[in-house]
């Protein structure tokens, strides 16, 4: 179940709503260590937070003259990441993006770089939310 | 945490240690999660650089590498990995996107073992890590075992080959391995075709070689096969071919699977062998063992075909004294010269190839034919076909032929003669051991005939055989062994009851038993034994006069047997001489005593003997007078001193007139001789009585003493004849006592 804020229509910036994580990947996780007692829905959790803080930096550093190979690196492992841990609408852009710059034209760099902020951003805050409540 | 996996097996008891290679944290601990839940050991690397660090000292069993990251991707760590010493063979599982079909071909290129998606399906991942895990562990014992085999076959010089015939267009071809090429002397990686290989068969095996391959392949039977190669450096080697038809799904044969090996050093061990068991050591030839085998051989031959095949004993004559007086190294070197003399007189065949014999046609029993070794100086010639025994006996001619020339052994020429004895079958025996019997036979006839000769085995021969021969053997050692003796018998004077002399008698103590002289004399006589036994008894009698001249004053002589061949040698005067001054007794001691055949047979040649022996005091008496056809002209020049009257004579003495009248007529002789006269054989006092009455004085027989040892011969004097305590002492005193006067009557009285 994805969150109706984070399709492409979705506005922009820190009044957006706030993102929830999927909660069949989040079941997933918990069943690694069902009783919890390793604390491995945190530890990943974590892991994600750390690894997506990054990328964020370094997309928004490709937010001018963007470089495709990096963009798309970017693209591709949070695509896994993200879906791991439900963030379902940021994976889905990660795979959209890469798709479209491994087809061979990469045209407006730009318009994907910002998708991949925003939805990285909504996603951030929702790992946040759940760490932190 | 499960603890029986449903993975594990026996080779899996500890848990796989994987090493995780994945820029995406999130990923990496999720994974390393869920395989850990699995069984696994994990140590996780966020970068391919990290990965490198880590396997510069440890080996895990099993990497994952995502196959894309940032700076170094997983493909480029795989290539880096795969040159780290040790990590040739680790099994690589590429992690790959789903739709990433580029990822895959590129992660089997950069040596990766493997791909697996992406995905959060770990139970998925940990099995294909099982799977990859066992067939690496698979892989590696197949690598040892393949090593194993390599050093095995290395070992045994041994390879395996491959070869598919052509078909439909494609080439024939040969696919050796490296320890295939190595057997036939060529590096592990050059291209070597049947062609090749073939044109190293030398030109001789070559063609009955493809003639068996080539009836191999159209019957796609097995080839089992030796063949001799001569390898590129010259070497020959012997190669074991050994392989089996293979056959494509419509069941046509297509080409063969199969080892070489180089046999060289076991045939030549075997034939090292081989010819240890059917060849004579020292002269090269078959021996027994291959003779009697190729005489089976040639007999069924002979027997199939209807004709005769020819057995020839060969023995060489006296070859013991070679041996005796050359050495034993001598000796053998004349039976060296001697097998390969006589390996001339056939068409020797070396070597007889087993089966070979129904393979080679109707001719083939030629190649039978040898001469061997049957052991000591004895070799036999294989004639596997004569037509008639003509044939055999001109190989026997021709054996006897070339050793007529000396042989040179020991620094110097001898000369060897031999005996052939030649049996054919069918006729002289249905099988070997008849026919080697029956040679036997004929070449002991040689022998008794005086050797140097051939025979042909007639059954009139048979029944003269071997026993003779051991007893000629076992005579000529007699003297060396001391096993012959003299036993004596005393000539009595009956008037004067004393004993005036003695006849020294022959006997053999073979084996505990005692030979009587009548089965081992004429051997003797035969086989020329007869020399060293006289010139033997010679000595001893002259040293028994010594001891009884120096017991009790014997003064007589003692008579000794000597054949007419004796006579005729010229040393024989200059032996008696030799023999009384050893023991210095006068020559007169000595008495010898020749029959009346032996001297009447050879009278010319015996003569001046005769003379020369009187010259010196010896004096000479006919034996078994009175049997022979003696011409009495002769008889009155002859220098003899007394005559034996023939014991057949004194046995019918009263019982038949004419035997009376004889002895009558030979004392009537010998006393106008001015000769002695004794008579032999007296057995009984009515013997004595007539014999006395008729004027013979001097006997001997049985009725005194049988022919008794020296020291017995003394204890008879001393206890019978000194006390006159015998029946036939004093029956003859009272009688007349005659005119034969004994020249030696008036010698003194023992004691």
């Amino acid at each position: 179940m994805t969150l109706e804020s984070s399709g492409p229509d979705a506005p922009h910036g820190g009044n957006a709503p706030l993102a929830t994580l999927d909660a069949a990947a989040l079941a997933r996780l918990r069943e690694l260590d069902p009783d919890g007692r390793h604390g491995v829905l945190t530890r990943v959790l974590a892991a994600f937070e750390t690894s997506l803080a990054r990328m964020l930096v370094q997309l928004r550093a490709e937010l001018g003259a963007g470089d495709p190979g990096v963009v798309a690196g970017v693209a591709h492992t949070l695509k896994s990441s993200s879906a791991s841990v439900g963030a379902l609408a940021l994976a889905a852009s990660c795979a959209a993006v890469e798709r479209r710059l491994r087809s061979g034209a990469p045209g407006d760099l730009h318009a994907d770089v910002e998708r991949l902020v925003s939805d990285g951003e909504a996603a951030l805050r929702a790992v946040g939310a759940m760490l932190r409540p | 945490m499960t603890p029986a996996h449903p993975y594990a097996d026996a080779g899996l008891q500890v848990q796989p240690e994987v090493l995780l290679v994945d820029d995406d944290e999130v990923n990496l601990l999720l994974t390393e999660l869920a395989l850990r839940e699995r069984g696994f050991r994990i140590a996780g690397a966020s970068s391919g650089e990290q990965a490198l660090a880590l396997l510069r000292d440890w080996t895990p069993d099993i990497v994952v590498l995502d196959a894309l990251m940032p700076g170094m991707d997983g493909f480029d760590t795989c290539r880096a990995l795969r040159r780290l010493p040790g990590h040739e063979n680790v099994p690589v599982l590429m992690l790959t996107g789903l739709d990433d079909d580029a990822s895959i071909t590129r992660a089997y290129q950069a040596g990766a073992t493997d791909f697996f998606v992406k995905a959060t399906q770990w139970g998925l991942l940990a099995g294909r890590l099982h799977y990859l895990l066992r067939a690496s562990r698979t892989r590696i014992e197949l690598e040892r075992s393949k090593f194993k085999l390599a050093r095995a076959q290395d070992l045994a010089r041994m390879g395996s080959f491959d070869w598919w015939r052509s078909e439909r267009g494609d080439a024939a071809g040969l696919v050796m391995s490296p320890e295939a090429l190595r057997v036939f002397g060529y590096g592990p990686h050059e291209a070597v075709g049947l062609r090749t290989l073939l044109r190293m068969v030398p030109h001789d095996d070559r063609r009955g070689f493809l003639r068996l391959l080539h009836e191999a392949l159209r019957h796609a039977s097995v080839v089992a096969t030796d063949v001799p190669i001569v390898l590129l450096d010259g070497r020959q080697r012997i190669i074991h071919v050994e392989a089996e038809p293979e056959f494509n799904e419509h069941g046509h044969g297509v080409g063969y699977a199969g080892i070489v090996q180089d046999v060289t050093d076991r045939r030549v061990a075997e034939d090292k062998i081989r010819q240890l068991a059917n060849f004579d050591a020292l002269t090269g030839l078959p021996n027994r063992r291959q003779l009697i085998w190729r005489a089976e051989r040639a007999l069924e031959q002979a027997r199939r075909m209807g004709h005769q095949f020819a057995l020839l004993l060969i023995d060489l004559d006296r070859f013991k004294i070679i041996n005796d007086t050359l050495g034993h190294g001598a000796g053998d070197e004349a039976l060296v010269e001697v097998g390969r003399r006589l390996r001339a007189c056939v068409r020797h065949s070396e070597q007889v190839m087993e089966g070979a014999l129904e393979a080679a046609g109707v001719r083939s029993h030629r190649s039978l034919e040898a001469v061997g070794r049957l052991g000591g100086d004895e070799f036999v010639a294989l004639l596997p076909e004569v037509a008639a025994e003509e044939d055999a006996e001109r190989v026997a001619q021709r054996v006897l032929e070339t050793l007529r020339e000396p042989i040179f052994v020991g620094g110097q020429e001898c000369f060897v003669t031999a005996s052939v004895g030649v049996a054919l079958y069918p006729r002289d025996g249905a099988s070997v051991v008849d026919l080697l019997r029956n040679s036997d036979v004929a070449m002991y006839s040689v022998k008794v005939q005086g050797k140097n000769s051939s025979a042909i085995y007639s059954p009139q021969l048979a029944g003269r055989g071997r026993e003779k021969l051991e007893l000629e053997t076992a005579l000529h050692k007699a003297i060396e062994r001391d096993e012959l003796v003299l036993h004596y018998q005393p000539k009595i004077d009956v008037r004067a009851a004393r004993m005036v002399g003695a006849e020294a008698l022959m006997r053999w103590q073979r084996g505990g038993r005692l030979v009587p002289p009548g089965d081992f004399i004429p051997l003797a006589e035969d086989t020329g034994l007869i020399v060293p036994l006289s010139e033997w008894a010679l000595r001893e009698a002259a040293k028994q006069a010594r001891v009884w001249q120096q017991a009790f004053g014997f003064a007589e002589s003692i008579a000794v047997n000597l054949p007419s061949r004796l006579f005729e040698r010229s040393d024989l005067v200059e032996h008696i001489h030799q023999c009384v001054t050893a023991v210095t007794v006068p020559h007169r001691m000595i008495q010898l005593e020749i029959t009346e055949d032996n001297l009447m047979k050879d009278l010319q040649n015996v003569i001046p003997s005769l003379h020369r022996l009187n010259e010196i005091g010896v004096e000479i008496s006919i034996d078994d007078f009175g049997t022979g056809y003696s011409s009495l002209a002769y008889l009155t020049t002859l220098p003899i001193s007394e005559l034996k009257v023939d014991r057949s004579f004194v046995r019918d003495l009263g019982v038949t007139p004419q035997s009376s009248a004889v002895v009558t007529a030979i004392i009537a002789l010998a006393r106008s001789l001015g000769l002695r006269v004794v008579a032999e054989g007296v057995e009984t006092l009515r013997q004595m009585e007539v014999l006395h009455r008729l004027g013979c004085g001097v006997m001997q027989g049985f009725l005194f003493s049988r022919a008794v040892p020296a020291d017995d011969l003394q204890r008879w004097l001393e206890s019978t004849v000194l006390p006159r305590k015998a029946p036939w002492i004093g029956r003859a005193s009272g009688s007349d006592p005659g005119t034969d006067a004994h020249r030696a009557a008036g010698g003194r009285q023992y004691r």
